[in-house]
């Protein structure tokens, strides 16, 4: 296993560029970053707030040979852009990064003010050099992380002394993961009207999307034909966040970064597990487990018994 | 002398400012990631004064999206006739809880939006809004800035007082108010209001940015037509509509039509941002923009050049909601200072 500096510099060698992190100076977290040479490479970093699902970056980066620093999440999205033909896999080199579960860095901001400095070593967690329960920051998707080894590794990488296996989550559980499956049909739907009356229609949640790779002719924002509403009434918003569901079904891996990224705080990573278990259910396919699989929604028979294990 | 309001007393001045109109406040919505948003107050609903709001007060001067005017087509016996009834909007409006970096914003788009009518032009729906409303603005008191906050680099920073009529400063035990306006020493005059001869508490400082010469640098040919710079400074961004959504003075839209059936429907305002793909393209298929490097030099130059050339303000308050929102972490305050020094 080697270091992850030494991994980048490796993999350039023989890429244009490598997706990784660095330490942003006035925050003292991961922001994304592109290294270009061995020199640029120096100021990598890998660590709990790396947040970010960099596979998003890959379609609009293929003509470039890529290497992307990935959590096991995150190299689902790659073998899932592979196996959709998006990305070429060999144009693609992943550095594999273990992961202890990731910082909900947004929810800490909001909680204690923007910037306020987090340092997480060994498993303790400090917010401005006070330590406070880890657990209770931990990003919601790490929750219930199955993603444990990444399907496609061309350099591993030592993380922050974990090694591998199950995030690190202190035993908590997904709290609303439980309410929200214990809900009628009826309480579902009260409970995505009130969540969608506060979308603003930032399409935040698709343009972070590894698997949204339409990209700028996307469905949820064409008015011919008028396929959506343009108010942000809760109905026109749902209507648009279903379309992209649904398009998403055989494609969303769980990586979460919808629900991170979304400004106003919705859940939408709810959405994208119940489908996830559809299809897993329907199909017996989870994206991005397998990089020679072929998507159900690119084989599909009409005679198909779907609920019969056809 | 002052005027001091008892943190108790907060629910009795919205319950009297509620009798004027809808009152929209700060608030945490139910499992929303702890997001605080401006939302319509009812008694008993929690006012979020001491966190940032993710979403700017902009919306209830220029809401996210509404109806212009409603036009339908009947037949008659000498042809098509149309009718139209436009929507102008009507009833008072209190923002409660904004900063002086939102109460600021509203008087930048005031700049565009609402110029006299006589002689320029005016915006119908925004200024039925804006005419008809009330700003209690929250103070920012030493320790309630944060590092995304860069209000500083004008002049009156923290101290801004343009476009609000009431600033609320929090004190032990609840808040001095100052009344800017004549509906501010209406408000401050209430009764749930006492006399108090304490002095207003000391104001935050914030991040500085030096916009200097960048009016007229974001348009030379060196800075503008480095396309590689601008990629290079917004290699992270993925390209959605946070940043102008949340920001409190982008005020780009879209006008469309709303139809039911072919011979009804409604036209229809909403948000736009110029960070979408689709924002620029034409019916041919061309695309002036076609990259996110494209779209940055324009979001900054229509910010901090055109918008200041044009209407002597610049198109930002320091609010630093873009950074603190932002999905991939970037910072406008990076790109304007690699924009300063470029070359």
């Amino acid at each position: 296993m080697a270091d992850l500096i030494t991994a980048i510099k490796k993999v350039l060698e023989h890429t244009d560029l490598v997706l990784g992190w660095t330490t942003a100076t006035s925050t003292g977290v991961a922001a994304p970053a592109r290294f270009y040479t061995a020199d640029e490479a120096e100021a990598a970093v890998f660590d709990s707030t790396c947040v970010h699902n960099l596979a998003v970056h890959l379609p609009r980066l293929k003509d470039k040979d890529v290497g992307i620093v990935a959590k096991p999440c995150d190299a689902q999205s790659v073998v899932e852009l592979v196996v959709e033909r998006e990305v070429a896999r060999g144009k693609v080199k992943v550095i594999a990064a273990p992961c202890r579960a990731m910082l909900d860095v947004k929810l800490i901001w909001r909680r204690f003010g923007y910037g306020a400095r987090i340092e997480d070593e060994g498993g303790r967690l400090q917010v401005n050099g006070r330590e406070v329960p880890r657990e209770d920051f931990i990003l919601r998707k790490c929750l219930s992380c199955e993603s444990t080894d990444p399907v496609i590794v061309d350099e591993q990488v030592e993380g922050d002394g974990h090694t591998g296996g199950p995030p690190d989550v202190g035993g908590r559980t997904d709290d609303l993961k439980e309410r929200f499956a214990a809900m009628s049909v009826d309480e579902r739907r009260a409970f995505w009207a009130e969540q969608f009356s506060r979308c603003i229609r930032c399409y935040a949640c698709r343009d972070v999307c590894p698997m949204c790779f339409c990209r700028d002719v996307c469905l949820m924002q064409t008015r011919v034909p008028h396929w959506t509403g343009g108010s942000v009434e809760s109905r026109d918003s749902e209507m648009a966040q279903m379309i992209r569901v649904s398009h998403l079904a055989g494609r969303c891996t769980g990586c979460g970064e919808c629900e991170r990224a979304c400004p106003v705080g919705i859940p939408l990573l709810l959405l994208m597990n119940e489908q996830y278990r559809l299809i897993e259910e329907m199909f017996d396919y989870r994206p991005g487990s397998d990089i020679e699989a072929r998507p159900p929604m690119q084989t599909f028979s009409i005679e198909t018994d779907l609920w019969e294990g056809g | 002398m002052g005027r001091f309001i008892a943190s108790e007393n907060i629910p009795v001045l919205l319950t009297r400012l509620a009798t004027d109109g809808a009152v929209w406040a700060p608030a945490e919505l139910p499992d929303s990631g702890e997001s605080v948003v401006f939302a319509p107050w009812q008694p008993g609903r929690e006012v979020v004064l001491d966190r940032f709001t993710q979403m700017s007060p902009k919306e209830l001067v220029l809401p996210m999206s509404e109806r212009l005017l409603s036009f339908s087509y009947t037949l008659t016996m000498e042809g098509e006739e149309m009718e139209v009834e436009s929507a102008i909007p009507g009833g008072h409006t209190v923002i409660f809880g904004a900063r002086a970096c939102d109460a600021k914003a509203l008087v930048v788009l005031d700049a565009l939006f609402h110029q006299d009518p006589e002689t320029t032009w005016s915006d119908t729906q925004y200024r039925a809004r804006r005419d008809d409303m009330t700003v209690v603005t929250i103070a920012c008191v030493k320790g309630t800035a944060d590092a995304a906050c860069f209000c500083s680099s004008w002049e009156n920073g923290t101290a801004e007082k343009a476009g609000s009529d009431v600033i609320i400063y929090p004190v032990p035990g609840g808040f001095l108010a100052e009344a800017v306006t004549i509906r501010g020493t209406e408000v401050t005059g209430w009764d749930m209001f006492d006399d108090s001869d304490q002095p207003l508490p000391e104001l935050d400082t914030t991040d500085v940015v030096d916009f200097d010469g960048l009016v007229e640098k974001l348009v030379t040919p060196g800075v503008f037509s480095d396309l590689d710079f601008w990629g290079r400074e917004s290699h992270k961004c993925i390209s959605c509509g946070y940043c102008t959504y949340g920001c409190p003075t982008c005020y780009c839209f879209n006008i469309y039509d709303e139809m039911q059936g072919d011979r009804q429907g409604e036209r229809c305002r909403s948000w736009d941002a110029c960070m979408f793909y689709n924002y620029t393209v034409e019916t041919s298929g061309h695309n002036p923009r076609p990259t996110i490097a494209h779209r940055w030099r324009n979001r900054l130059g229509h910010k901090f050049s055109y918008y200041p050339a044009n209407q002597g303000e610049t198109l930002c308050t320091g609010c630093g909601r873009c950074i603190r929102g932002c999905p991939t972490g970037v910072d406008i305050r990076d790109i304007l200072r690699a924009a300063g020094e470029h070359e």
